[in-house]
């Protein structure tokens, strides 16, 4: 249904039935968090805003925070899209998503330990052996190796959504190496430029202390031996999608942004190649994929790794952030799981709801999905960037067929959810100069250490820019929303 | 009864172009265990660069090159002495009756501490048409099915070098049934894991003076795991028992973990590799 | 600080340095022969040679010499790796290696300007937009150096990037006089010293940018003597040679100072071709100018190679 809206920016908003507004209510009244930023851009034209909006984009690709996109083997060099209109979070819901996203990190972080070591979870059947050693990420290597401080996920990227019942739902866990933090930080400056006033009416979290914080999280887990630790950030390079994040948290944290080639291995110690000779490193934030490491250990036809680096690792003598190995963790087919994970290791309930996930390698709900593969998101377990995922309700009669003989032929492979629809937010649209309905989620940012925990008071909220898309993830063409967190 | 075993391990790259940089890791040098005793080891190389002994992720010892220099050609020798105990085949023997065993081995605890060595490889997965080639007979021990199985294996393969590669799958070689003791050892463990049987490739030298198969590179084996008694070595390229003549360097899943050489190499190119293993001892 | 991003700013200074010289050159090439006092400056193939022969790559046969595809060459052909283009973007791609060192001003202005380079349209340049375009690059090379200077550190960093600035621009400036002494021989004035007093001594000052102040030096007509004198030994001159070597050897000195010194170090090498120059006169020179080039372009080849080895070798 149709409905107006006093200001210009808002008179084409369609508020459509059955689909959680995080900026109004069922009665089509602003809500009371939202009431203040409401009433100011009601003294913006739809001419004013558009410039606004240049302005940002113009910043964001002027500064080079950009990232490549890659398609039939071409690149781009894009800019994550970022919508003006920022993401308000009240006080008392985001406690809950803090305390939910620490919970979870610390239950995967047992959960891997426990993996590596006795495996009692599996002992106690609660977790089935198969979804561990059929798992290209499990890796052996780490068996019975203890890491600094206990830790194996020093950093977690938690996916959440709102669905229509007004709930958070936890979408998935990302702890090999989440990104998007450096977004978070960006979005909240070019904001805080563009519409300086608002700040004045907001009490909100700031977000620039996660750098500090990371860089504490890495100290904290320092070789035996070690006074004050010598840290790296590791990249892949500059082609790499991620490359602004890289050296965004490197000069934040003020620390050398290395290649492999700029290290190497003497006598299971690592070092860099600096201009005065060789500098010894102990603590290493690797955004290189486990296989890509160390050709000497896992893929021999890496060029972006370090010979001989996991030996150092597995001497003590280097820590690695994230520890290798935690991918089996993050595997979409474990997260079903998470409930029982939590209870098992901290005997807690869940603070934040699981979406109740089909295991096709289970006989009973693969018949399930086969017969209501139209209802369901159907997912395969090992890709990211949301890649290879089929929507029930948007696919055509010869589409949901196809889908049903990927998912026969290989069962483990994949799992379906029910559809969840995702909470809708304002949003700035170019080509109709203004504002519509579009779905988000929320990735949050944990850090564990020795000793330490962090959760970033605020997030990375992603939107579907397309209409009634449900994937977020930037490569698929998403945007991102500043996100607030309310001290009260 | 004790042997002194003398081993020469040498091994010899050429390089189409000049290599401006290089990584060697070399896994050879024999493992320390209950029959077998490392008392010398010495590692040359001709290139100008230091030798470093580390271990690898699955605690094995290495010894790595790292080369700054350009050059053509690098030779590598390495030369080790140890003592081996001789080995009691009768060791072996389970105090449990037949049934005791395989209930042993489809107990969950079991099948988690074994994992690893229980879940089929690229390399020892059976292609599904073959899946039944071999069953185990669950009126006899563990043992002795392994010990049947070894000999399966020994006539059922043909053993001819240059035929098959290191990257070879089982439906080449059960296809064609020939190849070299990887092969072998590949399908033993193959078959073996199929009967729910914890299997391990082993890495290691062959002292040939009894005229068995192999050759003068180093040879492959396989061990099981038999409940009550542990980790037993069988040889099917030979049909035979590992015994004082099997020196162990490293074992893993497959080839794969137990590569005696793996090298970064910054150069294009073609390069050839040359080994040799001479292997001889006192009594 | 790490020995790749240290190549990687030194490297980009360079070419920040050799995008501008290049760009000079072909813009006071071209339309300095539009007028020139004598035909075979005014001729067209001679001036596309000696921008064919400044960026090395002149085609075998002179009739392989289009105005249009020089043009193009040396202005925006990505496949040309001496092309301006190319310049900007390794320049960029150096500056982002080392994007956590530099910034965020400086960042910003390279990755305009990239883009400015990018976007430019290959029709416009071959038909109207030299100008445009030559001019626009020079201003932000200028741009560019201000903010190295106003938004780095003065530190290592900003030692290597002027070090590679310094060594390109005394580069560039030997290779501008090797070309126009050339061009020189070819071209001669018409008084009684003929090469002395060719045109083409006037077009070098200006591709040096340095015409104006040779003038207010000398207050008279640009020759050999005074040119080579002004440009090679002129302290004062901040495009000559003796004054990159000067800066050259301020610039070690941030980046050696831990370093022990030796006969055969970089540092060494700088501080004799800078003691040489200093005592060098430019009738010395005029008794063979080609070899005292060379043994210049040679001299500074053995500085980088040195450098190479002791900092970026990675």
């Amino acid at each position: 249904m149709k409905s107006k809206f006093t200001n210009p920016l808002f008179s084409s908003y369609i508020k459509n039935e059955g689909l959680f507004d995080e900026i109004f209510d069922d009665n089509k009244k602003v809500r009371k968090t939202y009431k203040k930023i409401f009433e100011l851009y009601r003294d913006h034209s739809n001419s004013d805003y558009a410039a606004l909006n240049e302005k940002a984009k113009a910043a964001f690709f002027n500064q080079g925070i950009t990232f490549q996109v890659y398609r039939d083997s071409q690149t781009q060099e894009k800019i994550f899209p970022f919508d003006l209109f920022p993401r308000i979070i009240e006080a008392k819901e985001w406690k809950t998503i803090e305390k939910g996203a620490l919970q979870r990190s610390k239950a995967l972080n047992a959960f891997l330990w426990d993996l590596y070591h006795d495996k009692q979870i599996i002992k106690a059947g609660i977790v089935p052996m198969e979804l561990i050693s059929s798992s290209a990420n499990y890796l052996r290597q780490m068996q019975d190796l203890d890491p600094p401080g206990g830790i194996y996920n020093h950093i977690s990227g938690t996916d959440l959504i709102k669905h229509s019942d007004g709930n958070y739902y936890v979408l998935e866990d990302n702890i090999r190496c989440p990104s998007g933090v450096s977004y978070v930080i960006c979005n909240r400056n070019a904001l805080k430029r563009a519409l300086f006033g608002v700040f004045n009416h907001y009490q909100i979290h700031n977000v620039t202390n996660y750098a500090e914080n990371l860089l504490e999280i890495m100290e904290s887990v320092k070789p035996h031996g070690v006074d004050i630790p010598t840290c790296a950030v590791i990249t892949p390079g500059i082609y790499n999608s991620a490359y602004y994040e890289h050296s965004y948290l490197a000069k934040t944290m003020g620390i050398e942004l290395v290649e492999g080639r700029d290290l190497f291995v003497e006598n299971d110690f690592v070092y860099m190649k600096t201009i005065t000779g060789p500098k010894k490193v102990d603590v290493i934030y690797r955004r290189i994929d486990d296989g890509f490491i160390d050709p000497l250990e896992f893929r021999q036809d890496s060029a972006i790794g370090v010979p001989g680096l996991f030996a150092a690792y597995k001497k003590g003598n280097v820590s690695l952030v994230n520890a290798p190995g935690t991918g089996v963790a993050d595997d979409k087919a474990i997260y079903t799981y998470m409930p029982e994970i939590i209870k098992f290791y901290l005997g807690e309930k869940p603070i934040l709801n699981n979406v109740h996930t089909y295991h096709c390698s289970r006989p009973d709900d693969l018949k399930y999905v086969l017969e209501n593969v139209d209802k369901l998101v159907v997912k395969p377990v090992d890709e990211a960037g949301g890649y290879g995922i089929s929507i029930g309700n948007k696919l055509t009669k010869e589409e949901i067929e196809n889908v049903k003989t990927v998912v026969k032929e290989n069962p483990r492979k994949y799992i379906a959810q029910p559809i969840m629809s995702l909470s809708v937010h304002a949003t700035y649209i170019e080509d109709s100069n203004s504002f519509e309905q579009r779905h988000i989620d929320l990735r949050t940012f944990t850090l564990l250490g020795n000793n330490k925990e962090f959760v970033l008071k605020g997030g990375l909220t992603r939107v579907a820019l397309q209409k009634g898309n449900l994937i977020v993830n930037s490569s698929q063409g998403g945007g991102s929303k500043d996100t607030w967190v309310l001290k009260k | 009864m004790a042997f002194d075993y003398t081993i020469k391990y040498k091994s010899n790259n050429t390089y189409e172009n000049p290599v401006f940089e290089a990584y060697w890791q070399f896994m050879i040098i024999p493992e320390n265990n209950v029959s077998q005793k490392l008392v010398f080891s010495d590692f040359k190389t001709s290139v100008n660069a230091r030798i470093e002994k580390s271990i690898n992720g699955y605690n094995f010892q290495t010894a790595r090159i790292h080369c700054k220099q350009p050059f053509a050609d690098i030779q590598f020798e390495a030369e080790f002495k140890l003592t081996k105990e001789e080995i009691n085949p009768f060791q072996f023997t389970s105090k449990l009756e037949p049934s005791q065993e395989f209930e042993a081995i489809n107990s969950l605890n079991f099948k988690v501490e074994h994992e690893s060595y229980l879940t089929p490889t690229e390399l020892t997965k059976l292609p599904s048409k073959h899946i039944d080639l071999y069953k185990f007979d669950p009126s006899i021990s563990i043992l002795d099915n392994l010990v049947a199985l070894n000999k399966w294996t020994y006539l059922y393969i043909y053993f001819k070098a240059g035929v098959t590669h290191i990257g070879s799958l089982l439906n080449e070689i059960i296809e064609h049934r020939h190849g070299v003791c990887q092969d072998f050892s590949h399908l033993f463990i193959a078959i073996a894991r199929q009967n729910n049987i914890p299997a391990r490739y082993v890495s290691g030298y062959l002292h040939q003076g009894d005229g068995f198969f192999g050759d003068s590179q180093m040879h492959a084996w396989a061990e099981a795991y038999i409940p009550e008694v542990g980790w037993v070595g069988f040889d099917p390229a030979n049909d035979i028992l590992a015994d004082h003549n099997h020196i162990k360097v490293s074992h893993g899943k497959d080839y794969n973990d137990c590569s005696p050489i793996k090298g970064v190499i910054y150069s294009t190119g073609k390069n050839e590799t040359q080994h040799s293993v001479e292997v001889t001892y006192e009594q | 600080m790490l020995a790749r991003v240290a190549n990687n700013l030194f490297w980009m200074g360079r070419y920040i340095e050799r995008a501008e010289h290049t760009a000079r050159f072909m813009n006071v090439n071209y339309f300095s022969s539009l007028d020139a006092p004598n035909k075979l400056s005014q001729s067209r193939k001679f001036v596309l040679q000696s921008i064919a022969t400044m960026v090395g790559d002149v085609p075998k046969k002179e009739k392989d010499l289009s105005e249009e595809d020089i043009i193009y060459n040396v202005g925006l052909n990505p496949e040309k790796p001496y092309s301006i283009f190319n310049c900007i973007k390794y320049a960029r791609e150096n500056a982002n290696t080392s994007r956590d060192s530099m910034s965020t001003e400086f960042y910003e202005s390279i990755n305009k300007f990239y883009h400015y380079v990018n976007d430019f349209p290959k029709e416009l340049l071959i038909k109207s937009g030299l100008h445009d375009f030559t001019t626009h690059v020079i201003e932000q090379t200028s741009i560019l150096r201000g903010r190295i200077r106003s938004t780095l550190l003065h530190d290592e960093i900003y030692a290597l990037v002027l070090l590679g600035i310094n060594i390109e621009r005394a580069t560039q400036i030997i290779r501008i006089i090797k070309t126009k002494h050339e061009d020189a021989q070819k071209a001669l004035g018409g008084y009684s010293k003929p090469i002395e007093n060719s045109f083409e001594w006037t077009t070098l000052l200006k591709c040096c940018e340095s015409y104006d102040m040779n003038r207010r030096f000398y207050k008279k007509t640009p020759n050999q003597n005074t040119t080579l004198e002004f440009l090679l030994l002129n302290p004062n001159c901040p495009r000559s040679v003796m004054n990159s070597l000067n800066q050259i050897q301020n610039h070690m000195a941030t980046i050696d100072s831990l370093k022990e010194r030796d006969k055969t170090s970089a540092a060494f090498l700088v501080g004799k071709m800078r003691a040489e120059y200093e005592f060098k006169t430019v009738e010395e020179i005029e008794t063979d100018v080609s070899k005292f080039i060379d043994y210049t372009l040679q001299g500074l080849a053995n500085i980088c190679t040195k450098l190479d080895y002791e900092y970026f070798n990675y």
